[in-house]
């Protein structure tokens, strides 16, 4: 008889699996502050109507589960967004529980492209611009009951201005003299010096300055060090759980949402919306198709494809092809203009003219590219500010070859010929009819002809080496290496790679120079590259006003090779042409319609010098699950950006509905 | 007794203590040598995500945020302080995740690394070494012929590809295991039997991937041993004597055999300190790779140097705890 209740084969397996539990069990972190204790989402109860609980008492049909790009957030617990380097802005902190005085929708809007978010309407400069009264809405409340008011506008601005590091320090102290509170809804800010786009640092495009809490950060000795946990909310959501590794944040409605500028537009259907890492691509298009992840905020071009094939409730911003968000950035050929070569402008023609539009595009997008030829991009309401009235500038617009000849380098039926391209690898996915084509792929482009290239190369006095190389009349070999990302936008590096491709075919020694993000970013704002693959375009949207980027184009900003850029001139590029644009427009009222003339004026003068070469827009594929939720912004119905990690994305929230 | 402690263990730890030295102090060095500059990464995220930041104001920014990370003040300066603070055991604060202390960082990271890659090693290494003892002295044995080949064909994949295949066939086409992280979301991090249940089969897939080249690695290593030592004088006396086969293999062969793969154990699990980036990052799951690939893509300084700091002194603590426990599994080394 045996006198053991196990056998020694027995006692081992059940000793290996209780040591296995107890090191994993061992592993877990400390419980996260603030929320119940909570048993685990997997396998827990499953509700009457057949619905799963992905938290306790979540239901998975009252959760929208959206990514959060930043990925895993390190520190989880860190919420003070007015500190550099937060990691937590997109966990849906900026989306949900924060507010600012306005918003810019990128796209459309969802009561017009402007909303008077905290303010009651939109700022009133005196008639220099150097005073800005802001009147506030009544009854908004911080969600622990106390009423949203000037003290908190102005100590923010106060506060920050006077804590050395935090974000917008430089901006308050370069800007604003003093801050004034009339009564209990009105601010007056009296500002050092003309400023007529001073409300930009309140408006927000992706983010913007958010208003504090004064009740909450005036209680602080160390507001540098404060995390801000929990969050007290100004916005329709509350924290009601997140992971302490970082890896998801579970957001809970508020009780008391009519208290939140939302609330103007409706009831924010979903009761909890989670932002979760959703890991890279792959992964992204398993979750979505899996029914664990609603909106994806980017995935690459092939993960799309795949989606659109297998998950047919998988949407993107198009209904078909090309099917990305159009981002208001502009990738672009950043030429360094003070290298020997670039500084020519009919070199930096030449180059343009040697790009093939339409392999670049199937290259970086698989064809689902949105490409522009002028200096803004085509996106959000840009086409009908800029884009439909200059087509037929373009197509008259004309370039001296050499010896008098005239050219035309415009081509209109480049997106026609994308369209074409990519409709041999996915078939009936590309729209054939002309104007869905223009409004997904886009305008025109500029001619791919070698032979027109040649022929600016040599007016520039280049010639060809016995190698078939150009060099530069100095005697050197005409060398550019294109910077561009690595693996952080796969679509920027293949884009990039066929740029060099396009230009070693004509005869150009180039070569493509990928460098990490932090090294990028460090060579180009030192100049210390001939061409770069990025943007430094990007505009408002859905906002006419072209300042947001064109301030720091002006001269007065410029910084010679060697030096940090300040702003977005990386090209060095200066011309007083450019100056006067850029003050006609700083003197003139945000909404003056003279606005577009003057930034149809810029068009005509870059496209004219060719200072950084346009491609396209960054197309974000977004994909919104339709499986538990309806109602998602698409180009059909614009009301806002669908990019998850966007503040304005705040909209969308009172716009979805359940799937019946 | 005085003998031992004089010619043996004082060496060790002297040794031991000078190896953390300069590993610490390379560790310092290196990340400055670099050309990224964490404040200036600072400056151009906030530049490029989105209002316009007036020259006046990137310079005070930069001066602001160089006093503020500790970066202020000369090489050397920085150095002293940086004992100064190890020494008190503050790493200080992580420059990306600011002001939050490297150290809880670390401390959050670290269990689960732990969790997954102890049992990864230890599990890899028993088996690898008995299949692998197997495999070198049954040469003729049908099954560890199988075992050999598939083996031999795996260990040359790629871990990336090896990982992402799994992935793809167990999460994805037979969904039989989760497909990322250590737990869904949603789930809250507690001690319960439900919680490490999740937590185990969150853990399955990358830690039977870990497994499957781990044992790989061991496998070979070990039958290669095994092959040199059956011929050795003794096994080929223990075979005339006619001892059991099973008790030649496990008292003659494996034991012998053991001595440099307790050695490549040891440095193992030292370097478990730094993390599997490559499956933390394939998988989603938390732990010390990901952290120290988001330090290095962020150039966070004191992070990169806390999470080396921890794989040297691991590594270093490994070999000297290996030093100090040789003698008894080799009595060569007790003679001497």
């Amino acid at each position: 008889m045996n006198r053991y209740t196990l056998s020694r084969r027995e006692f081992l397996a059940q000793l290996g699996l209780v040591t296995a539990g107890a090191m994993l069990t061992a592993c877990a972190g400390p419980a996260a502050p603030g929320g119940p204790a909570q048993a685990p989402g997997e396998g827990a109860a499953v509700s009457l109507a057949g619905d799963r609980e992905i938290a306790p008492g979540v239901l998975r049909s009252e959760t929208l589960i959206l990514e959060n790009p930043t990925g895993r957030v390190v520190p989880a617990d860190d919420f003070n967004r007015w500190r550099p380097g937060i990691q937590s802005a997109s966990t849906g902190l900026q989306q949900l529980a924060l507010d600012a005085l306005w918003y810019i929708d990128p796209d459309a809007g969802i009561d017009g492209v402007w909303d008077n978010s905290l303010a009651a309407e939109k700022p009133i400069y005196n008639e220099d611009f150097t005073q800005v009264t802001v009147k506030l809405r009544e009854g908004i409340y911080w969600s622990d009951g106390v009423e949203f008011t000037a003290e908190d506008v102005a100590y923010t601005v106060e506060t920050l201005k006077a804590t050395p590091g935090m974000n917008y320090n430089g901006q308050f102290n370069k800007y604003v003299a003093s801050v004034e509170i009339p009564d209990r809804y009105t601010v007056v800010f009296n500002l050092t010096e003309p400023n007529s786009r001073f409300h930009g640092l309140f408006t927000v495009r992706w983010s913007a300055c958010f208003i504090m809490p004064k009740h909450i950060f005036e209680k602080q000795s160390d507001i540098v060090a404060y995390t801000f946990n929990p969050p007290v909310s100004l916005g329709p959501y509350v924290l009601k759980d997140y992971d302490p590794q970082g890896d998801w944040y579970l957001w809970e409605r508020r009780e008391d949402w009519q208290r939140t500028t939302l609330a103007r537009f409706g009831m924010p259907a979903p009761k909890y919306a989670m932002y979760i890492a959703a890991g890279p691509s792959d992964k992204k298009v398993m979750a979505q198709t899996a029914g664990e992840l609603d909106v994806i905020h980017d995935i690459a071009p092939e993960g799309m494809i795949t989606l659109a094939r297998t998950n047919p409730t998988s949407k993107g911003w198009f209904k078909s092809f090309p099917w990305a968000h159009p981002d208001p950035t502009l990738p672009s050929v950043i030429y360094n203009n003070e290298r020997p070569g670039l500084d020519n402008r009919d070199i930096r023609w030449a180059l343009t003219l040697a790009i093939d539009i339409v392999r670049v595009a199937m290259a970086s997008y698989r064809g689902a590219a949105t490409i522009s030829a002028i200096h803004v991009p085509p996106t959000g309401l840009y086409p009908g500010y800029y884009f439909d009235p200059i087509q037929d500038w373009l197509n008259n617009f004309t370039l001296d070859l050499g010896n008098g000849e005239q050219y035309k380098p415009y081509d209109p039926e480049a997106a026609q010929r994308i369209a074409e391209e990519a409709r041999k690898s996915l078939g009936d996915m590309v729209p054939t009819d002309p104007a869905e084509i223009r409004k997904a792929i886009g305008y025109g482009w500029w001619k791919y002809d070698l032979e027109a290239a040649e022929k600016l190369m040599r007016k520039a006095g280049c010639t060809r080496n016995a190698a078939g190389k150009w060099v530069l009349p100095n005697g050197e070999v005409f060398k550019i290496a294109l910077m561009a990302e690595g693996d952080t936008r796969p679509v920027m590096n293949r884009g990039a790679a066929m740029i060099v491709e396009n230009w070693s075919e004509f005869g150009v020694d180039a070569s493509l120079d990928v460098r990490d993000n932090a090294t990028r970013a460090r060579l180009t704002l030192l100049g210390e590259m001939d061409a770069e693959f990025g943007w430094t375009v990007e505009t408002w949207g859905g906002h006419p006003d072209l300042f947001f980027f064109l301030e720091s184009w002006h001269s007065s900003f410029y910084r010679p090779t060697g030096e940090n850029a300040v702003g977005r001139n990386r090209m060095r590029w200066r011309h007083p042409e450019l100056d006067r644009i850029i003050e006609a427009i700083q003197r003139l009222d945000f909404d003056d319609p003279k606005g577009i003339e003057l930034g149809l004026e810029f068009i005509k003068l870059a496209v004219n010098e060719m200072p950084i070469t346009p491609i396209m827009s960054y197309n974000v594929f977004s994909v919104c699950d339709e499986r538990y939720w309806e109602g998602f912004p698409t180009a059909e119905n614009p009301y806002t950006n669908p990019v998850a990690n966007w503040a304005n994305t705040k909209y969308m929230y009172v716009k979805i509905k359940p799937k019946a | 007794m005085r003998k031992f402690v004089l010619n043996y263990l004082v060496p060790r730890i002297a040794q031991y203590v000078l190896v953390i030295f300069l590993g610490v102090t390379l560790t310092f060095i290196i990340p400055r040598l670099s050309p990224n500059d964490p404040v200036e990464r600072q400056v151009s995220q906030l530049m490029m995500s989105g209002s316009h930041v007036s020259p006046e104001a990137i310079i005070a920014m930069r001066e602001a945020l160089t006093e503020m990370y500790g970066l202020s003040g000369s090489v050397w300066e920085q150095y002293l302080a940086f004992w100064g603070r190890l020494l008190r055991g503050d790493l200080g604060p992580s420059l990306s995740s600011f002001p939050t202390p490297v150290i809880q960082l670390l401390a959050t990271a670290m269990p689960w690394t732990f969790g997954l890659l102890i049992p990864a090693v230890l599990i890899s290494w028993i088996v690898g070494n008995i299949l692998g003892a197997i495999a070198g002295y049954y040469e003729n044995n049908r099954a560890i012929q199988i075992v050999d080949i598939l083996s031999q064909a795996v260990r040359p994949i790629p871990y990336y590809i090896v990982a992402l295949v799994m992935l793809a066939v167990f999460a994805y086409w037979i969904p039989i295991f989760p497909f990322s992280g250590a737990y869904p979301p949603g789930t809250r991090v507690e001690l319960s039997w439900n919680f490490a249940w999740i937590v185990f089969r969150h853990s399955t897939l990358p830690l039977l991937s870990l497994i499957l080249l781990g044992v790989g690695g061991w496998f070979v290593g070990m039958k290669s041993l095994t092959s040199n030592i059956i011929s050795e004088d003794y096994v080929v006396y223990a075979e005339v004597t006619g001892l059991p086969k099973n008790r030649i293999l496990s008292q003659y062969i494996i034991r012998n055999a053991m001595l440099p793969q307790i050695t490549g154990l040891a440095l193992q699990l030292g370097l478990i300190f730094s993390g599997a980036l490559i499956m933390e990052v394939v998988f989603g799951y938390p732990g010390m790779g990901t952290l120290t690939f988001q330090a290095v893509m962020a150039n966070d300084y004191t992070l990169i140097m806390g999470i080396t700091l921890l794989s040297i002194v691991g590594v270093a603590t490994a070999v000297l705890i290996l030093d100090l426990i040789y003698p008894l599994f080799d009595p060569r080394v007790r003679h001497q």
